[in-house]
């Protein structure tokens, strides 16, 4: 048994015997409501107006909202390691939203991870992060989704695997693993820095994805922003260090969060989501203030495009590479990886190229990406997935020259890392 | 400074062709159109969008399928067969038509089209298509939506699609064993 695996069992006995204590505790504790009449808020307009703006801030759309579901009835899918977590119904129906949670109930959600019935809620919603807002805010949001139409949309049940089925196990979890703020993953003291801190950390909940997370499905805090794992998929290090490696920019990373798109590349998958739902609707000043806190007051200087000729990349990556690229890639991103102004990213300076773990750009080559639009009216097209046309070889030799030629980073993809991914 | 060239060998029509040396990042269309003489294939959108720039590629395994020749690098067709909208129709030894196709048939016998520009690609994959349901029959209740899942990538700027669609649709019903008998 390794010191991982034994560590890990240890702190399951923990959380069981935690969870044991707990439960003898939890019957008295947890005075939960279920019943009650339908709340009526009355809250002024300008309070609706910027609770919808902290919603949007806060990205709640991005799962409780379902893909062609009613906005905020809940129902997107979430799967884990434990098992399969849906988002709830949080418009104001009495029956399966929160139209009868009051302005208490939905602030102890939010801050303390449980529902209005005294149950635990899983930390996939991220109340982890969400702890840190203040009561206002709560309050503003809680008003803002109170005046939405209500939603007779059924919550789906989750079901985890056991033991994870036990709620109250997460009041053993909360005690481990949530805490009262996060810690900066940058160095600043200004305003701009420290509302950048709170858009990020606790509103915009970056690290629910960018942070790794450990064997209970808990955030590694001392690892911060630093990068995980989602699948198939990275979150990529959005640290200063991590972001300044790969050519970012407070300009660019405002124009990436405001307008999906910037000289480092352009929002997909997950992050596109982001982009549209949440920080396109942030005033440039909350976007400064992201930048400000993700790079820290004084940013560290972008490293430079990695200058690799040509030449040098198809002989280190052995030819097949190169070719791959001239037959299937340049038509659209250019031979010299400049790609089209308003139509297709350029290669060259991208930062997804230039992340040392390849699976972004693995994914990509292969799936291709759908066609997408972006906020004023901008859009790119589709790029066709290349699985049918690629070996995993060939696949492999593709993604290992642009690693070199553009990416800056070794050659080290090999064809089964392909297939792994296919 | 002069061009870095690369060799292409490939069959394009039945007809061998090559070695001829293409510049790297030549895109196919422009050799078929510039070094071949072969310009029925159209370019349109230039961004692999329009899909009128198709041509056919016949592998190994017995299959075809459309491969859009305005994004795609000469240098991907070395030692591949494909066909372009040339080679649709049959032709005797002297290169005469002596037939159109039954998809070609159908679209002028259908006014499928207008303007024209679109309609290499159309043709291509419609042949893509019923060849593939020669090897893979499907039932006739399914074939309209067949014919609009291998036509949608196809854009078509003056007829609305509508008169493209029913042409291959009632091709494909009219022509024994390319849908499922009694469904």
């Amino acid at each position: 048994m390794s010191f991982r695996r034994l560590a890990l069992a240890i702190l399951v006995v923990a959380v069981l015997v935690v969870n044991a204590l707990g439960a003898l505790i939890a019957v008295r504790l947890l005075s939960g409501q279920t019943g009650g009449p339908p709340q009526v808020v009355r809250a002024s307009a300008e309070v609706v107006a910027r609770g919808k703006y902290l919603a949007e801030a806060a990205d709640c759309a991005a799962c409780h909202t379902a893909p062609g579901g009613a906005p905020f009835a809940g129902g997107l899918a979430m799967p884990s390691g434990f098992g399969t977590i849906y988002a709830t119904n949080i418009t104001p129906d009495p029956d399966n939203g929160i139209g009868r949670w009051s302005a208490d109930d939905f602030w102890q959600a939010l801050h303390d991870g449980r529902r209005r019935d005294g149950q635990p809620l899983y930390p996939a919603m991220p109340y982890t992060s969400y702890r840190g807002m203040t009561r206002g805010d709560a309050d503003a949001i809680y008003a803002y989704l109170m005046q939405l139409r209500p939603m007779k949309v059924a919550n789906r049940q989750t079901k985890l695997d056991f033991p994870y089925d036990i709620r109250l196990g997460m009041m053993g979890w909360n005690l481990l693993f949530l805490r009262n703020s996060l810690p900066p993953t940058s160095i600043g003291s200004s305003p701009a820095w420290q509302r950048g801190r709170y858009l990020v950390d606790v509103l915009g909940h970056c690290g629910e994805c960018h942070t790794p997370r450990g064997g209970l499905g808990q955030m590694e805090l001392s690892q911060a922003l630093s990068g995980a794992v989602l699948g198939r998929v990275a979150a990529p290090d959005i640290t200063p260090a991590g972001l300044a490696a790969r050519g970012w920019t407070g300009p660019g990373l405002a124009s990436y969060l405001g307008r999906g798109i910037a000289d480092q590349g352009s929002a997909f998958a997950d992050m596109h989501q982001v982009v549209m739902l949440s920080t396109q609707h942030l005033t440039p000043e909350d976007l400064g203030a992201m930048t400000t806190y993700l790079l820290g007051d004084s940013p560290p200087p972008p490293a430079p495009q990695p200058a690799m000729v040509a030449a040098t990349a198809t002989a280190a990556a052995g030819g097949a590479g190169r070719a791959s690229y001239v037959a299937l890639c340049g038509g659209c991103h250019g031979l010299e990886g400049g790609g089209l102004p308003n139509t297709v990213v350029a290669l060259r300076g991208n930062s997804t190229l230039r992340l040392a773990d390849p699976r972004n750009l693995i994914v990509a080559m292969l799936d291709g990406i759908g066609p997408e639009n972006f906020p004023g009216d901008a859009s790119l097209q589709a790029m066709p997935g290349f699985a049918d046309k690629l070996s995993d070889e060939q696949a492999a030799a593709l993604a290992n020259y642009l690693r070199l030629v553009w990416g800056g980073q070794k050659p080290d993809v090999t064809a089964a890392a392909i297939g792994g991914l296919r | 400074m002069s061009l870095a060239t690369h060799p292409l060998t490939l069959t394009i029509n039945g007809r061998r062709y090559g070695p001829i040396e293409v510049p790297e990042g030549m895109m196919m269309i422009d050799v078929l159109h510039e070094m071949l003489d072969l310009t029925g294939s159209r370019l349109g959108c230039g961004i692999g969008i329009c899909h009128a720039c198709v041509v056919i590629w016949d592998r190994d395994d017995k299959t075809s399928e459309e491969v859009r020749t305005c994004i795609t690098g000469a240098g991907f067709f070395d030692g591949k067969r494909i066909r372009t909208i040339e080679g649709i129709a049959q032709r005797d030894d002297k290169g005469e038509i002596l037939a159109l196709s039954p998809v070609q048939q159908a679209f002028l016998d259908q006014f499928s089209f207008q303007c024209g520009y679109c309609t290499p690609g159309f043709v291509n994959a419609a042949t893509v298509l019923i060849e593939r349901l020669k090897r893979a029959p499907v039932p006739r209740g399914e074939v309209e939506a067949v014919v609009a899942a291998a036509l949608e990538s196809h854009i078509c700027r003056c007829t609305g699609y509508v008169r493209y669609y029913q042409a291959v649709r009632d091709v494909i019903l009219a022509t024994p064993g390319l849908t499922q008998s009694g469904a």
